[in-house]
């Protein structure tokens, strides 16, 4: 479990984290939704320790991140984390050097599924295949959770759907995901939890299929009612 | 496997109205084994947990059963299917009423109305 | 091979092309000075002694006889060390600051290395060490090679042969890159890495706080210039001068190493609590 607990954060004068509290649990995929600002990317960033928070604490599996944790929880940030000189090759080479939790089969499997030609240069990739790439780096971890910076943003419908096909499919397995998109049509039957976040704070945390269940809403109709008031 | 879901309804009780529509109308045939949970996500293009509760409401409804390590299968129990039947029938007829009710047209001008168009239908 | 030496291999494999382009320039620009130098030289002489008429021993006596002191102090041969220099040194900024800019984002990666992550620190700073060692490699096999091909333009007459260790010994410049003592290699390589130490901390300084990280990194380096100065600087304004030299010498080592210490922990703090993507 991903315990986040009362984080909050300045850049400067501006508070871009107030008070976030939530969890995140093995075998579900919660997703982060903010109509606007830049909080979403800052609290995946704060997961991974990527950069300090003012105050709060956060857990993976009951403890603080440590370097061990990134064989447990791993982030893919919406631009590649790959040199562009790499080829795709080169790339899952560099993974399998330095994590024990690389699965090379799972590589493998990943590069047909996507049909991406290993030879090829990460900087001669489109952006569709970009982020695939970036996916499959991530993928191929054998981690208990997975972050994902809005996957689907800024990329062709085609591999949108293909990106949306993996969260129904064996590569995520029961682990953990949270994603973070401002835009949720692509994933809405995907989703088990939602986290709607506005100004730095949570203001609604629910559960699509109970929501859905019990009010008879989508989960549009819950932000409609959050973020139209 | 299509399924058009719509986004107010949950997800795994749209899951089990379609395997109950497949039944009643014999795509699915009695005793015929079901993809896993994972396949079932995968060709639905919906959430693993979602598949797993639709398929944990159809075992507890009797409708599909599980022997250990086997694939599940639809059930042969003829009650249970007749039920389902009955059940979908009902629904569509509910929401039938419904509809004409909104609209308030008398009985017998419905009757006399379905005839014709039930048999139009069917011919072509 | 551990993560560590994976680590120092990919950065060292990141720069290579540079590298080896910089390498290529310095033998291609040294030797062609030898050449030139060498040649020019065998004509002058042969056009003062044999067309001017000039007594050799004049023409010696005032050009001097020809060695390899006369192409070290050319452009050709002190240019391209001077370029290897200022390129080591931009690259000294450039091998962190390559992680943050451009479309990818490797600091992310790097960061979320199974790793402790001052080994990506260590990892640049013995980089950046072993490409000075390569450089200074490289010009200790050029400087035989260099010897031999102008032995072969300038005839026995006119020249002086010089070994490896002479030409070193009679040029300040050399002596800098390759000191002839080990307290003198342990002084200035030392001192070196020391300065890569404290200009990494005050990078991590900028990197973590931004415009403030500026101020913060020069308060450092300022710091850590007075702490190692600081035996001299006392001496000098007390006027008293009690240490022996080898005393200074011994409290100045310590002091680089207290240094060196506090730039590795500072720069772990930074790496590990305050850093931001």
């Amino acid at each position: 479990m991903i315990e986040v607990k009362n984080i909050s954060k300045k850049y400067g004068r501006k508070k871009v984290l107030n008070g976030v509290s939530f969890t995140a649990n093995k075998g579900e995929i919660t997703s982060l939704i903010g109509i606007n600002g830049v909080g979403k990317t800052t609290i995946l960033n704060a997961i991974m320790a990527l950069t300090p928070v003012n105050s709060g604490e956060i857990l993976i599996n009951n403890e603080k991140i440590n370097k061990a944790s990134y064989e447990k929880i791993t982030f893919i940030p919406d631009a590649i984390t790959m040199l562009p000189q790499m080829t795709i090759a080169e790339a899952m080479q560099f993974m399998q050097d330095f994590y024990e939790s690389w699965n090379q089969e799972r590589a493998t499997e990943l590069l047909g599924f996507f049909k991406l030609k290993e030879s090829n240069k990460i900087s001669s990739l489109s952006k569709g295949n970009t982020a695939k790439v970036n996916l499959l780096l991530g993928l191929a971890l054998d981690v208990d959770f997975l972050l994902m910076d809005e996957p689907f943003s800024g990329i062709d419908i085609f591999s949108r759907e293909q990106i949306a096909e993996v969260f129904t499919s064996h590569l995520i397995e029961d682990r953990g995901v949270i994603i973070t998109t401002h835009e949720i049509n692509d994933i809405e039957h995907l989703i088990d939890k939602v986290i709607l976040l506005d100004e730095g704070t949570v203001i609604k945390e629910f559960n699509t299929e109970e929501v859905r269940e019990n009010e008879g809403k989508s989960v549009i109709d819950v932000m409609r009612e959050v973020y139209r008031t | 496997m299509k399924v058009n879901f719509n986004n107010r309804d949950p997800v795994y009780v749209q899951v089990v109205r379609h395997f109950k529509e497949q039944i009643a109308t014999g795509t699915l045939e009695p005793g015929q084994e079901i993809p896993s949970r994972r396949e079932l996500a995968n060709k639905l293009k919906i959430n693993p947990n979602t598949a797993q509760r639709a398929y944990k409401e159809m075992e507890e409804a009797g409708l599909i059963h599980t022997e250990r390590n086997l694939p599940s299968k639809i059930t042969r129990d003829e009650k249970v299917l007749g039920a389902v039947r009955e059940e979908l029938i009902e629904q569509a007829v509910d929401s039938f009423v419904t509809s004409i009710r909104s609209i308030n047209v008398p009985l017998d001008e419905i009757v006399g109305l379905l005839q014709d168009k039930y048999q139009k239908e069917s011919k072509e | 091979m551990n993560r560590f030496l994976k680590l120092v291999n990919f950065e060292l494999g990141r720069f290579m092309k540079i590298y080896l382009a910089l390498i290529g320039i310095t033998i291609i620009s040294q030797i062609a000075g030898v050449i030139i130098k060498s040649n020019s030289y065998v004509e002058r002489a042969n056009e003062a002694i044999y067309e001017d008429l000039i007594p050799k021993e004049d023409f010696f006596a005032t050009e001097g006889l020809m060695s390899m002191l006369h192409v070290l102090r050319s452009v050709w041969f002190m240019g391209p060390i001077a370029l290897c220099i200022a390129a080591l040194i931009f690259y000294v900024f450039f091998i962190w600051y390559r992680d943050w800019f451009g479309k990818n984002t490797f600091i992310y990666r790097l960061l979320m290395l199974p790793t402790a992550r001052i080994q990506i620190f260590l990892s640049k700073a013995v980089s950046i060490l072993l490409m000075v060692f390569g450089l200074v490699a490289i010009q200790l096999i050029l400087l035989p090679i260099e010897s031999v091909i102008l032995k072969w333009i300038v005839p026995l007459d006119y020249r002086i042969d010089m070994t490896v260790g002479e030409i070193i010994q009679n040029f300040r410049e050399l002596q800098m890159l390759i000191p002839s003592t080990f307290i003198e290699f342990v002084l200035y390589y030392g001192a070196g890495m020391m300065a890569v130490f404290i200009i990494f901390t005050a990078i991590l300084f900028e990197r973590s706080f931004r415009l403030k990280g500026i101020l913060f990194g020069a308060i450092f380096v300022g710091l850590a210039v007075l702490v190692f100065f600081s035996p001299i600087l006392i001496m000098e304004i007390m006027q008293t001068y009690y240490l022996y030299p080898i005393e200074i010498f011994i409290l100045e080592i310590i002091l680089g190493l207290v240094v060196i210490g506090a730039s590795i922990w500072t720069s772990h703090f930074l790496l590990k609590k305050k850093i931001t993507v």
